[in-house]
Order: structure tokens, then C-alpha cells, then sequence
């Protein structure tokens, strides 16, 4: 039977094939909510090697893939959902329909133990505002590639205050293009330029542990 | 001052200006470069006429540099479309007229690589490039074996609703409706280049080439599958990206005969990769297509996307003069200090900053950035083409165009 700190130590080196057969072996004896906690250390060690400038997006994307695979491996099996750190209500904001740095980041955020409502690409600001009266979440994440984005952004912004929400939660808005500059045009509480930063200040906002 | 000068006068004022900056001279001032894709451009029209109407586009131009005079203006109101190029890559009299996808081109073919305000999307948007994953991973050995024949036979049917029936009379008709397009698309290029040239801003004589692995993650495998296939099945990769080579430098050249001097080349995952992955997979192929036309007497502007910091000292790798780096994120100051003499620098403006700023505070950031920037020439200032945003107060973009005049002097 190989051990949890096997399975972090090949998940942190990007080891897709002996991730997987590691925890094929694993799911059978070991709880579930083990392993992805399990996963959850190997992503925080991840995103400090990505922070120190020793991963690059390329092994983001990769590191995302492998818990993609994970998860098909390990969801069927969890019998009760685990209690989550906290929800984030995630989009890509109104006009802009791309996806890949918002499903980078669901991926870590997801790893990291928040719940993700993903509300797709080209979110209105009233679908946000609609989501955030639903799941009560305590952050709402704005993601965009385009400039354009930026404004639909600040809209949103808009729309949460006008429904009384802003003070409800915290926001961050993230992309490619996003800066000191956007976050202070929009309104948001902080910025990311890529995913493990942004889950990094999502877990800062609420006082968890960096 | 430049009140008393003709467009004429101007147009060869600007040129010089910009192409002493290229050649690493220092020029009277710092150029001053705007590349839009259409954003700001909806100041004077919606997004769906700037994409299906080329009159209202040349006008929206037009408007955009009389109201504010820059040294040259970049208008892309196209979406990427290298791909199609690449399917006619034996034909120079076609490849380089469909580099650049328009509306009109995206209704003949119904790609499924764009999005198109009043289309897809809603009419006062932007176009939006999407990509999108047409090829399987046991599909590189054919594009390895011939790129071009791979593309037209399975690529452009499985990526274009209406050539999915390749020989169909559907698939025929949708070709010669793109070439019709295309034939109209380059008299507007011509117009545009006349309207502007009529207000006294130059454009830059371009032809087109592309990163073999761009091409394969925009066009073939998704962005994220490319980077997973470069793990997964690294000397497939490899293979397809010198096989692209050839036909993308055929690209490049296509437009030589016509006066072209400048390779656009935008990059996409350059940001993505490790230095270790950047110099096993992309660099290599990207750096044989620059030297190769810089040899036949083209040099490019390339399109550092996002963060190039940990790639730049590759750039060195080239022949001194080889071009212009136009950078996005990567600091100018940090470039200039590693490329100095060697490259000329473009970029230095966050388009983010002219939305949210005050004229005073982007004056005073155009006089520190030049002040570094300035001596000893080769830098072109510009925002990068990630496009400075519709909302953007007027004022601010003034204030950009009077801080250049005011410090940029030399």
C-alpha cells in the first residue's frame, strides 16, 4: 500500500503516470477526503515553486490536468460532500468568452478546498448578482482576457452595490490584462494575473492561512 | 509645430521617425505606435459595423487618428486567420489576403474558431478569437508529413461548417464567396492606408508569419492540449513544428514582391513555457522563421505576449537588428537593459493605465519611462495590442500624444 506523501511528492513533480496509478491503489483503502487533502498540500507546494518562479503556466495547466484525473478517480467514491473553506461564485464576465485562465483557477481553487459555483463565459452582471443571492458566497471571482472585460467588470462591481451585496462579499477580478490599474477602475478588493496568485488572495481576503 | 506640414511631409516624417527607431538610431522624438483591434474604434461606431462594414471601419480610422495624430496606427478589426493562410501557402497571391479574418470571411466559411459581434455575439461587443481542438494526437504524424495537404483535407472541414463537405457544392460556393471577401477586404487595407495616409499617419508594410507552436495550440490542439502534448507526446511536437517551418516562411515572403519589410509575428504561449520547454519546443522553429527572413531581407515585429522576463536574453540569439520586440507586461527598462543595441524595444504602456488614470499622472509616467528609455534610441512607445479599451477617457489618450511630444525629443 504506498502512502499519501508518496502520492504528494509525484503530484508536486508532475508525475501524471505515477500520480494515477498511486491513487488508483489508494482509493481503495484510504478515505477519499484524505486524498484530496492530500492533493490540497501537494497544490500549495505547487504554487510556491510557480510563486518562486521554478513552475510556469505550462506546468499550471499540466499540474490542473493531473487533478482533473484525480478527481474522476475520487469524486464517484465520496459518499458525503466535504465541508468546503468557502464558496466562490466564478465567472468570465460579460463579452468575453474565454475560459482557460478561469478554469485554471477553479482547478486550484477547487484543490485548495473552496466550492466553485462556475457560472460559465459571458456573464451578466445580473447572473452574478442572482448567484450571489443563491449561494451566499463569501468571494466573488471575475475572470477576463479582453480589455473589454474590464469594464463589464466594474459593472459588476456596480450591480452587487445597487443590490445591496458589496459589503457581503469580497471580490477579485482576474486575467491576462488585469492590474493595480483595472482593480482600482472596477471597485474589486484585489487583482490576479494568474491562477495560484488568485487563490492565494482569495485565501488571504478571508484571514485562512496564505 | 507639425500643424504647418502636409500629410505628405508628415507621413515621411513619421516613417523616418519610426524606421530610424527599428534601424537603432535615436530619431528627432520617440515614435509613437497605436495598434487597435477595434476597441477604442467603437467610440465612433458599434463593434458589428467595425467588423462587417469596412466604409464605417476606414472612417472610424480615420476619425481615430485626426482626433488623435500618432506616428502610426495598427487597425486589425480581423480576427487571427493564419490558419487559412497556411491551408494556400503555395499560392502567394492568396495565402496573405486571408491572414487576417474578417466578419464577412467568418460568414462564408462559418469557422468555428471566431466569434463575431451581431453573430455570435451581441452587436456592440468585440470580435473574439476562441481556437479550439480539430486535431486528435495520433493526427501529427500526417501534419508532420505535409502540413498544408493536412489542413485543407481534414482541418478546414472539421473546423468550418460550411466545408464540411469538402467538393460539396455548398463548400464550393462558401470558397468563392471567401474569395470574393478577400478581394474586398484587400481594397480596404489599400483604403485604410490611403484614408490614413490623407491625415498624415503612415502604415507600416507588413506580411505575416507564426510560431510553429502557436499554430498548433490556436489552431490544431487547443492551447492547453499543446502544452499537454508537449509532455505527453514531446518528439511529436517537436516534428510537427519543423514541419511548419517551411510553408509559414512561404507566408512571410508572399508579400515581399509587393514592397512588404516587416513580419508581424504574435505570440501566444511564449509566457506559458518554462525556459527550459521554451527552448526545446518553440523557440528553435520560431527563431529559424525570423533569421530566414531576416535573410531574404524582411525583419519582423514580434509580439511578446504577456510576461517574456525569463525568455528575453534568447532574444540575443538573433542577428543584431533583426527587428522589433513589442512587449506587453515585460518591463521596457528590464528589456532595454539586456537588448539594448541589439533589438529595438516597442510597448511601455499598460492600456489599463490610460482607462483609469489622469492626464497628469500619465505624463508624469510617459517622462519617467523616457527619461530610461530615450537615450541611445531603438524605442518605439506603444500600448500593447491587447487593445486600449472604448471607455478610455479622450483626455487621457491626449495626454499620452502630448507627453511623447513633450519628452520624447531627443
Amino acid at each position: 500500500m504506498p502512502s499519501l506523501d508518496e502520492l504528494i511528492d509525484a503530484f508536486i513533480e508532475l508525475d501524471e503516470e505515477r500520480v494515477l496509478s498511486l491513487v488508483e491503489k489508494l482509493v481503495v483503502e484510504v478515505p477519499p477526503p484524505d486524498i484530496l487533502e492530500a492533493c490540497r498540500k501537494a497544490t500549495v507546494v505547487i504554487g510556491e515553486r510557480f510563486e518562486k518562479g521554478e513552475y510556469f503556466l505550462s506546468e499550471l495547466v499540466y499540474a490542473g490536468e493531473i487533478f482533473r484525473r484525480i478527481m474522476d478517480i475520487v469524486l464517484p467514491r465520496l459518499r458525503e460532500e466535504v465541508k468546503p473553506v468557502a464558496t466562490i461564485v466564478l465567472g468570465t464576465v460579460e463579452g468575453d468568452i474565454h475560459d482557460i485562465g478561469k478554469n485554471i483557477f477553479k482547478a486550484f481553487a477547487e484543490a485548495a478546498g473552496f466550492k466553485v459555483i462556475d457560472l460559465g463565459v459571458d456573464t451578466s452582471p445580473e447572473r452574478f448578482v442572482e448567484a450571489v443571492r443563491n449561494y451566499n458566497p463569501e468571494i466573488v471571482g471575475m475572470s477576463g482576457l479582453l480589455t473589454i472585460a474590464i469594464e463589464s467588470m466594474r459593472r459588476v462591481v456596480e450591480a452587487l452595490k445597487q443590490a445591496g451585496l458589496r459589503d457581503r462579499v469580497k471580490i477579485i477580478i482576474g486575467g491576462g490584462r488585469v492590474d493595480e490599474y483595472a482593480r482600482r477602475y472596477t471597485g474589486a478588493d484585489e487583482w490576479a494575473d494568474n491562477a495560484m496568485v488568485g487563490v492565494r488572495k482569495c485565501k488571504q481576503m478571508l484571514g485562512l492561512e496564505g | 509645430m507639425s500643424r504647418s506640414r502636409s500629410p505628405e511631409e508628415l507621413v515621411k516624417e513619421r516613417m523616418e521617425r519610426i524606421e530610424k527607431a527599428i534601424d537603432l538610431k535615436e530619431p528627432d522624438r520617440v515614435p509613437l505606435f497605436i495598434f487597435t483591434c477595434g476597441d477604442v474604434l467603437r467610440k465612433y461606431a458599434k463593434g458589428y459595423e467595425l467588423y462587417f462594414n469596412y466604409d464605417k471601419t476606414c472612417e472610424a480610422s480615420i476619425r481615430f487618428a485626426s482626433e488623435f495624430p500618432v506616428d502610426s496606427l495598427g487597425v486589425v478589426t480581423a480576427a487571427e486567420g493564419f490558419v487559412f493562410s497556411l491551408a494556400f501557402a503555395d499560392y502567394p497571391d492568396i495565402a496573405p489576403s486571408i491572414r487576417f479574418w474578417s466578419g464577412p470571411m467568418h460568414d462564408a466559411l462559418l469557422d468555428r474558431y471566431t466569434r463575431w459581434p451581431g453573430r455570435e455575439l451581441p452587436e456592440d461587443s468585440i470580435l473574439q478569437f476562441i481556437g479550439g481542438q480539430f486535431m486528435n494526437v495520433e493526427e501529427y504524424g500526417r501534419l508532420s508529413d505535409d502540413p498544408i495537404s493536412f489542413i485543407n483535407e481534414v482541418i478546414l472541414p472539421r473546423s468550418c461548417l460550411n466545408l464540411e463537405k469538402p467538393g460539396s457544392a455548398k463548400a464550393n460556393a462558401s470558397l468563392i464567396r471567401l474569395g470574393v471577401e478577400a478581394s474586398r477586404f484587400l481594397k480596404f487595407l489599400g483604403d485604410l492606408a490611403v484614408g490614413l495616409a490623407k491625415v498624415g499617419i503612415p502604415s507600416l508594410p507588413l506580411t505575416f508569419a507564426y510560431a510553429p507552436l502557436d499554430f498548433i495550440g490556436d489552431f490544431l490542439r487547443y492551447p492547453t492540449g499543446a502544452l499537454l502534448d508537449v509532455r505527453r507526446y514531446p518528439d511529436r511536437v517537436k516534428q510537427a513544428c519543423e514541419a511548419l517551418v517551411n510553408p509559414i516562411i512561404k507566408i512571410g515572403l508572399s508579400l515581399k514582391p509587393a514592397g512588404a519589410k516587416y513580419a508581424f509575428i504574435p505570440l501566444h504561449l511564449n509566457e506559458y513555457l518554462s525556459p527550459k520547454l521554451y527552448s526545446e519546443f518553440y523557440w528553435p522553429t520560431l527563431r529559424k522563421i525570423i533569421e530566414m527572413l531576416y535573410d531574404q531581407g524582411i525583419k519582423s515585429l514580434v509580439f511578446f505576449e504577456g510576461w517574456h522576463d525569463i525568455h528575453l536574453e534568447t532574444i540575443l540569439d538573433l542577428p543584431r537588428g533583426w527587428g522589433v520586440a513589442y512587449f506587453e507586461k515585460t518591463d521596457v527598462r528590464k528589456a532595454k537593459k539586456i537588448l539594448e543595441g541589439h533589438t529595438c524595444i516597442m510597448g511601455g504602456i499598460p492600456p489599463s493605465m490610460l482607462l483609469q488614470e489622469t492626464p497628469d499622472k500619465i505624463k508624469e509616467y510617459v517622462r519617467s519611462l523616457l527619461e530610461e528609455m530615450k537615450p541611445g534610441g531603438g524605442f518605439i512607445l506603444a500600448p500593447g495590442v491587447a487593445d486600449i479599451p472604448k471607455e478610455t477617457p479622450s483626455e487621457n489618450i491626449k495626454a499620452l500624444i502630448e507627453a511623447v511630444e513633450e519628452y520624447g525629443r531627443y
